[in-house]
This record gives C-alpha cells, sequence and structure tokens, in this order.
C-alpha cells in the first residue's frame, strides 16, 4: 500500500492510495478459499468446488467485497498511522475503473477535528441573575387557587348576578319555530362566563328562581352554524334556581383541599414552585450567557463539512418554511444570499460550541449515567400528561430517541461543570426582568452589535435550550460516538 | 475398419452438444484435456468429433460415449422412468481447450 499526502491545509487532509493489483487477488483467493466450504453446488460436495469454479461464479462479487475492505482497512491504517481524529466519514473517490488485474488507486479527503488548546473556564466571568420570590406573587397563585376551587351552592330567592349560577330551561325559536339544538332543560349556566351567545347571560341577570322570561338577541354574523348566523332568535327562558357562587376563604381549609396541612404549609409549596421556576429561568440565562462568552471566547477552525451538514439542516427548515410561509418576520425581507451568511455563521458557531463542549466533557470524564438519563426520561413523560405508558415504551424501543434525549442531558452536565469552573457572580434582579424577553435587553445593552448576530445567538439558544435533539446536539453526539471508536481503534 | 468422414449440417451439430456436464468428475477429466457434454441417444461418436470440431473450433482425438440409463421413480405410487442419457467424453489434442462455462 503506497499512501501519498496530497493536501494538508488547516483541518483538511487528502491522500492518495495506491494498493496493487497482487494484494488485491492474493486477498480475492483467501476470500474464495474462506467460502469454499460454504458453496453448494449442484454436482460437487460442499467444499470440493474447484477454484477456478468459484472464481467463474462468485468472482465479481468476492472482488466487490475485497475491495470495499481494502479500502475501509486502508483508510484506517492511514488515519491511525497519522493520528488524525477525523470530523466526519472520511470522503473516498476511486480514480479510474475498478479492475480485475488493475492496482486499485483511490483519495480520500478528510476533515480532522480542531485541536483544542488549554481549556481555562476560571477567566470566564458570568452574572447568574437571581430572583427571589415576592410575596405579591405568591398571593396572587393563591388568589388564582381560590378562584379555581369556588363552588355552586343553592341560594334561595336570591336575585341573579354576575358569577352565580342559574340552572334553566330554555327554548330557542327562530321566525317562531324551534330550532335544532335551541332547547335545552336544567342547564347550568354560569352568568359572566360568555360561554352562550353575546347578550343571553346578561339579560338573564337580575331574575329570581322561578322567574320565566324571554330573551331576544342575535347569533353573532360568525357563528357556525350557517342558517342560524346573524339571525335574532327568541329565547323562551325559565329559570329553576340560582346557586351563589362561594369563594372559599385563603386559610386551612383551602390549604387541606390541595393536600397540605396549614395554609403556611400550602405557601410554602407555591413559593417553592415559583422559585424552582425562576431558577429554570436564571440557570437558562446562565447557560445562554455562558455559551455566548465560550463562542467569543475560543476560536479555532471548523470542519467544514459540518458545518455545512448543520447549514443544510437549518437551511431545509427555512425553505420549508418559506413555502408555508410562516418564515419569521424577521428573515422575510431579506435576500437568499443574506439569509445565507446569516445562517452560516449560526451553523459554524453551533459546530463549533459542540466541538467545544464535547472536548470539555471528553477531557474531564463527564459521561451520562443511566440515572440522568431516567431523570430526563422522567421530565419528558411529564410533558405528555396521561400517556406516560406510551412515552417509555416509544424511548425504550427507539434507542436512537434515547440517543437524542442523552445530547441535552450531556450538554446540561458539561454546561454544570464549566460553571463550576468559572466566576459566576450573583445579582438579584426583579421578577419581571428575570422573565423578559433576553433578546429585548440584549438589542437595548448592545445597539453596536449586528442584528445577524442577535438573531444568531437567539436561534442557537433556542435549539440548544429547548434540548430538541437537533441543531447543536447533532454534530456533537456523532462526534462523540467516532472519538469513542477511535480511541478503541488505537486501543486495540 | 478405416475412419469415416461424416458430414454433419450445422443444426445437426447444436443438437448433438446439448450441454457441458459441469460435476466434480467433469472438472477432473478436463485436467487431462477431456471434456464431458451431454449428447442425443442417437449420436455416434464420428457425429460428435464432427460436431465438437465444428462449434468450438478444436481438435478432436478421441471420443468415447457412454449410456447412462434412466433410473426407475416411483410417483404417486405409479412406477416412471427417467430417460436415459447418453455423455461424450471427448479428448482434445493437445493446446486445445474449451471453456465449458461461457457456452456456445
Amino acid at each position: 500500500m503506497q499512501v501519498t499526502e496530497t493536501l494538508n491545509e488547516s483541518l483538511k487532509r487528502e491522500y492518495k492510495i495506491v494498493i496493487p493489483a497482487t494484494e488485491i487477488d492474493t486477498r480475492t483467493t483467501q476470500r474464495l478459499e474462506e467460502l469454499k466450504d460454504q458453496v453448494r453446488l449442484p454436482g460437487f460436495r460442499p467444499g470440493k468446488v474447484p477454484l477456478s469454479m468459484m472464481r467463474q461464479r462468485y468472482g465479481k462479487s468476492v472482488l466487490g467485497e475485497v475491495l470495499e475492505k481494502a479500502v475501509q482497512e486502508s483508510i484506517t491504517e492511514v488515519i491511525d498511522t497519522n493520528g488524525l481524529k477525523p470530523a466526519m466519514q472520511p470522503n473516498v473517490d476511486l480514480v479510474g475503473e475498478v479492475e480485475d488485474g488493475k492496482d486499485l488507486e483511490f483519495t480520500m479527503a478528510v476533515e480532522v477535528l480542531p485541536e483544542i488548546g488549554e481549556l481555562d473556564f476560571s477567566s470566564v466571568a458570568l452574572e447568574r441573575e437571581v430572583a427571589v420570590v415576592a410575596a405579591e406573587k405568591v398571593d396572587e397563585a393563591l388568589e388564582d387557587l381560590r378562584q379555581r376551587s369556588k363552588a355552586h351552592e343553592p341560594a334561595e330567592g336570591k336575585v341573579a348576578e354576575n358569577g352565580d349560577m342559574a340552572k334553566i330551561d330554555f327554548l330557542g325559536k327562530l321566525d317562531g319555530e324551534p330550532f335544532e339544538g335551541g332547547a335545552a332543560e336544567d342547564y347550568d349556566l354560569e352568568l359572566g362566563s360568555g360561554s352562550f351567545i353575546p347578550g343571553f347571560e346578561d339579560q338573564l341577570v337580575g331574575l329570581k328562581a322561578g322567574d320565566a322570561k324571554t330573551v331576544e338577541v342575535s347569533f353573532p354574523e360568525d357563528y357556525p352554524a350557517e342558517h342560524l348566523a346573524g339571525k335574532p332568535v327568541l329565547f323562551e327562558v325559565t329559570v329553576k334556581e340560582i346557586k351563589q357562587a362561594i369563594v372559599p376563604e385563603i386559610d386551612d381549609e383551602l390549604a387541606k383541599k390541595f393536600g397540605k396541612e396549614t395554609l403556611d404549609e400550602l405557601k410554602e409549596a407555591v413559593r417553592g414552585d415559583l422559585q424552582g421556576e425562576y431558577d429554570e429561568v436564571s440557570k437558562a440565562k446562565v447557560k445562554r450567557k455562558l455559551l455566548d462568552a465560550l463562542a467569543d471566547a475560543y476560536s479555532f477552525d471548523v470542519p467544514e463539512g459540518l458545518v455545512s451538514a448543520e447549514f443544510d439542516g437549518i437551511w431545509g427548515q427555512i425553505q420549508q418554511a418559506k413555502e408555508q410561509g410562516s418564515l419569521e418576520e424577521e428573515d422575510a425581507g431579506k435576500s437568499d444570499e443574506e439569509l445565507t451568511t446569516e445562517y452560516r455563521a449560526i451553523a459554524e458557531r453551533r459546530v463549533r460550541l459542540g466541538l467545544l463542549l464535547a472536548e470539555v466533557g471528553q477531557r474531564n470524564e463527564i459521561n451520562v449515567a443511566q440515572d440522568d438519563l431516567n431523570k430526563a426520561l422522567m421530565r419528558e413523560m411529564r410533558r405528555y400528561p396521561g400517556q406516560e405508558a406510551a412515552v417509555i415504551n416509544y424511548y425504550r424501543n427507539n434507542p436512537q430517541a434515547m440517543d437524542s434525549l442523552r445530547a441535552p442531558v450531556f450538554e446540561d452536565k458539561v454546561c454544570d461543570f464549566i460553571l463550576e469552573l468559572a466566576k459566576v457572580t450573583e445579582k438579584s434582579v426583579a421578577v419581571d426582568a428575570l422573565l423578559a424577553d433576553p433578546d429585548a435587553d440584549e438589542g437595548e445593552e448592545m445597539p453596536a452589535k449586528k442584528s445577524s448576530k442577535k438573531a444568531a445567538s437567539k436561534k442557537a439558544e433556542a435549539d440548544a435550550e429547548a434540548g430538541d435533539g437537533k441543531g447543536e446536539e447533532k454534530p456533537k453526539a456523532k462526534k462523540t460516538r467516532a472519538k469513542k471508536s477511535d480511541e478503541a481503534s488505537e486501543e486495540g | 475398419m478405416s475412419k469415416t468422414q461424416v458430414k454433419v449440417s450445422d443444426e445437426r451439430m447444436y443438437d448433438i452438444v446439448r450441454a457441458p456436464v459441469i460435476t466434480e468428475k467433469a472438472t477432473l477429466v478436463g485436467e487431462y484435456g477431456q471434456v464431458m457434454f451431454k449428447v442425443p441417444l442417437d449420436a455416434s461418436k464420428p457425429e460428435i468429433k464432427a460436431a465438437v470440431e465444428g462449434l468450438f473450433k478444436v481438435e478432436v482425438t478421441a471420443v468415447n460415449t457412454l449410456r447412462q440409463k434412466g433410473k426407475v421413480k416411483r410417483f404417486r405410487g405409479q412406477l416412471g422412468k427417467r430417460s436415459d442419457t447418453k455423455k461424450a467424453i471427448v479428448t482434445l489434442a493437445e493446446g486445445h481447450s474449451i471453456d465449458v462455462t461461457t457456452g456456445v
């Protein structure tokens, strides 16, 4: 085997490899010998088929197999001897025709992973925005709970008000004729809930149990049933009972309804939930800042192949969005070239971050344990209440889906690891500021930055944080796998 | 008895050389410059010689033939008989060869 390097440029390597015909021939013969015992030809006992016959019958297919193997082996050999870390599958091009008795010549183009120098995260300074749950927020949440748990109790002789429940019989007539769906008995209607056509509920206010009234209303123009839309109708309504809305007080009783012993406990739980929400947001924000900082701090060459793959993915989505006319407003006015440059930058950023995080993970032996995966699985399950079993089955039967779950978990772990090393200062902010759209204030803080950059980080973030297994995670996952196989082959 | 030259028409040639016999034994005799064919029962040695020489453009020094009786087989309780076959082992003159797998 002859190997000549024809290109060595930043991350690109190209080799020309020649495998002599004799080597291919001996390999083919060897392979045929191996196959001999398995071949069954009429007229021959197993294992007694003459080699010439074998060659005639199976020569072609065995040659193809041998060539493929030879190419594969020489590629791994080249990679090993040169100590390459390929970023993607090497690109192999055959030179000339493949023929029996001719030297096999091919070129192999490969992009290697960039060398990431010393990683020092202690210089990374970040600000973590922390918000404390305000007492009003807790009260608001409690008020919400209170409204939701209100009950209706029959009230004798009460005059109906908004918020009350009225048990009514009604019969609707269009031009003096009853129409379909326009009648019901013992219907519990909450006044002011807006569940009936506009004007109906208002006219019931002020009635008492036992009262009867003819309600005059018009169906709205956009009513789904066409024969009724826009028509004035009469409803003969009999009020049978008025139920008063009882809104529970905020006290221990309410707490018990929600499975807590005392009001304080309930408050504590509510506060905990809110705090958790805020923490989640602040964590996401810090992570975002961290990614921003890392993207700025580390600039190394990125394999073009990975970037194009990433870009193609994004571009496909954009084209799709364009066809459906659901392109983001920001992008709609731009030409294809502008979009291309913009998204290419995003793709590059994603790949760079992906490589960086993977590298950090590898150097520090950060692994995704089964525990972490299970936790992620639980989270995923909670997103689909009622279909937990289906979700679990889906992941159990789809190792690929499990992988896509693994990627964001890995990313999170690496980010946590870096955050521990980095200088993180805590800054308490108001809740509203914490929950505000991060892009809005970024725009204010850094007006000089081009909007494309802003959009870039926004979109990259959206992918990274949503952790949907697409985008940023993809090249990384691929890479980790590639690395593992590298190690294996080095050891072996 | 002197050997008489037989005239064989083109169609008859193709009739005579029905198929090569491809078995372990046939490849074995191939080592001695012999080739085995299936031929019709009524083909004579001179005919076979003429046909092989005509079709493959080779020189034949000898032809041996044999009749292989068809086996008696039972099918649904009834006796049946496979048809007999005739094989010809053709010896080629030195320096001549036939690639049996490529066909005529």
